[in-house]
């Protein structure tokens, strides 16, 4: 792919406002995953009565409807299942980004997790290669857990 | 739902593409009196209008509340209608307004229904689309943010699918070609103008890897409707009514790292039991379809979902397609108006498409595309993130 010049901002006279990436919103039974991760934690949440882990999580168990529920600490650690590299067509604030790597993490705790892998060279990406967690801090309120080789 | 129940005796459809100066409304009037003419009904005769959802409505001409709030019936001059209603299950809406025909068929307030599609997605920008169709395939709040987009979806699957199965990109390309070498033979298709090589789909511009552009669905305008009726009714009005035989479901998951079959590679054996159901209520195998239209919208969804009808080894339909098995004159018909990469992608309406398609197979209707003989066929469809899937068995008569 050719090198980027200049920010599609500039090139199509974009306001900041449609150049902002689209944050998550947390939701009440979510919160506690972003307040952690702001610390640079990966967590999840178990259900206390049946021990099922739902990522996303939802309000109760997706097993067994019960609330009572706690966070554990995973362990940080991922393989990843499959990638994809977007080098076109993606929505303005990711275009200065392109070429950029969206995949899919599997996670030894049981989910899969969507998100990218970054200090990592295209050509090296590997189904079923070992990853660990990084944080992204995107804003005051928001650090995204992304993934890099181990 | 008994077997042949219910039959299709009409359709109608626009030309699929940019036809921007073309409305919503002006689409599903022109497709409902088409569907009514090509029935040889009556318009009083309609006793139910069911409307699809319009993707990304414009607030300020609202196609959906008009249809919600029955504009349809009273433009159309459906004087005899008693029930209007919209539904939606975004690419499986063809499954759901035909459920939704079924029950209101089967309620006994009415023995004809019409249902309608139109969509115009040329009245927003490219970025808007991008937007709308960020969102609509990813989650919000745990996959928009990483720059996830419908395309990078299928892309992940299509990797995952060929690192497990040995299908090479060359295999996935020839489906692309097989698409529009169909789509070639559709008056109404979008890309009907130029046949396309393997070697086009690949030096297309690389989109989400290891998706190129030729792989990547087009959003079109574009509308299609038919009449749906009593078995009873249909022998009387039509001559060649076109019978629902079997029809099966399932649901699989919003978000796809919580798909039921976790390993996608293997997607096939989620749907697989699904399509059995659907052969099974009809009393017909995979070896009897005459055509088999796989909803896919894209090149791998198709591969993986003739994976699941029990007529192929999983894994190896990649290279049936490439053999030129499935294009116009082979032994195995797959899709045959080219579908979301060729026909055109109309939100809710591909695979309403689809299934008008198949039923001017069925009906002997299909012009230069026709399928000499074509008795029996299954259709699928799904929506949203590889969320669901329908399998339906059709045909010109009900097996014995």
């Amino acid at each position: 792919m050719s090198e980027k010049k200049v920010s599609i901002k500039d090139l199509l006279g974009l306001s900041d406002e449609e150049m902002r990436k689209p944050l998550p919103n947390p939701t009440p039974w979510s919160r506690p995953f972003w307040e952690a991760a702001k610390q640079h934690r990966l967590v999840l949440r178990r259900c206390s009565a049946c021990g099922n882990i739902d990522h996303p999580p939802y309000p109760y168990c997706t097993a067994c409807l019960a609330d009572e529920h706690e966070w554990i600490e995973a362990q940080g650690k991922g393989t990843l299942y499959a990638y994809a590299v977007n080098y076109y067509g993606v929505p303005f604030p990711f275009w200065d980004d392109m070429p950029y790597v969206v995949a899919m993490i599997d996670l030894p705790e049981g989910p899969r997790m969507i998100s990218n892998i970054v200090e990592c060279d295209i050509e090296k990406l590997r189904n079923g290669m070992e990853l660990e967690v990084v944080f992204d801090d995107v804003s005051d309120e928001i650090s995204l857990p992304k993934w890099k080789p181990v | 739902m008994e077997r042949g129940e219910f039959a299709i005796i009409g359709t109608g459809e626009v030309p699929c593409g940019h036809f921007p100066e073309r409305s919503e409304f002006e689409i599903a009037y022109t497709v409902a009196r088409e569907a009514i003419r090509d029935a040889g009904i009556d318009v009083k005769e309609i006793g139910a209008v069911v409307c699809a959802q319009h993707i990304m409505s414009n607030p300020a001409n609202d196609y959906n509340t008009e249809a919600v709030f029955g504009r349809l019936p009273e433009a159309i001059g459906a004087r005899g209608c008693k029930i209007t209603c919209m539904t939606s299950s975004g690419g499986a809406s063809s499954f759901s307004l035909r459920k939704t025909a079924e029950g209101i068929l089967h309620s006994g307030e009415t023995d004809t229904v019409l249902v309608v599609h139109a969509q115009r997605f040329s009245q927003f920008t490219p970025n808007e689309q991008a937007k709308y169709f960020s969102v609509a395939g990813s989650d919000v709040e745990w996959e928009v943010p990483y720059g996830m987009t419908y395309n990078s979806l299928a892309a992940m699957v299509t990797q995952a699918y060929m690192t497990h199965t040995g299908t090479t990109i060359e295999q996935i390309a020839a489906v692309c070609v097989a698409n529009r070498r169909w789509a070639m033979l559709q008056p109404n298709a979008m890309f009907n103008k130029k046949e396309i090589t393997v070697d086009d789909v690949l030096s297309s511009r690389m989109v989400s890897y290891p998706l190129t552009s030729l792989m990547c669905n087009v959003l079109a305008d574009g509308g299609s409707a038919f009449i749906m009726t009593t078995a009873e009714k249909a022998r009387k009005v039509c001559s060649k009514p076109v019978y629902i035989l079997g029809e099966a479901s399932d649901y699989s998951h919003r978000t796809i790292t919580r798909a039921k079959k976790k390993d996608l590679e293997k997607l096939w054996e989620f749907l697989a039991p699904v399509a059995k159901t659907a052969f099974e209520r009809a009393g017909l195998g995979p070896e009897d379809m005459d055509i088999y239209q796989i909803y896919g919208s894209y090149p791998c969804i198709q591969l993986i979902v003739m994976d699941a009808l029990g007529m192929w080894e999983p894994g190896s339909t990649g290279a049936l397609v490439a053999s030129g098995a499935t294009s116009p004159g082979g032994k195995y018909p797959v899709t045959t108006n080219g579908e979301a990469l060729s026909f055109g992608h109309t939100g809710t309406g591909v695979g309403i498409a689809l299934l008008v398609e198949s039923v001017r197979q069925l009906q002997g209707k299909a012009g230069k595309a026709q399928v000499e003989g074509a008795r029996f066929l299954i259709e699928n469809t799904g929506g949203g993130a590889f969320m669901d899937c329908h399998f339906t068995v059709l045909g010109n008569e009900i097996p014995g």
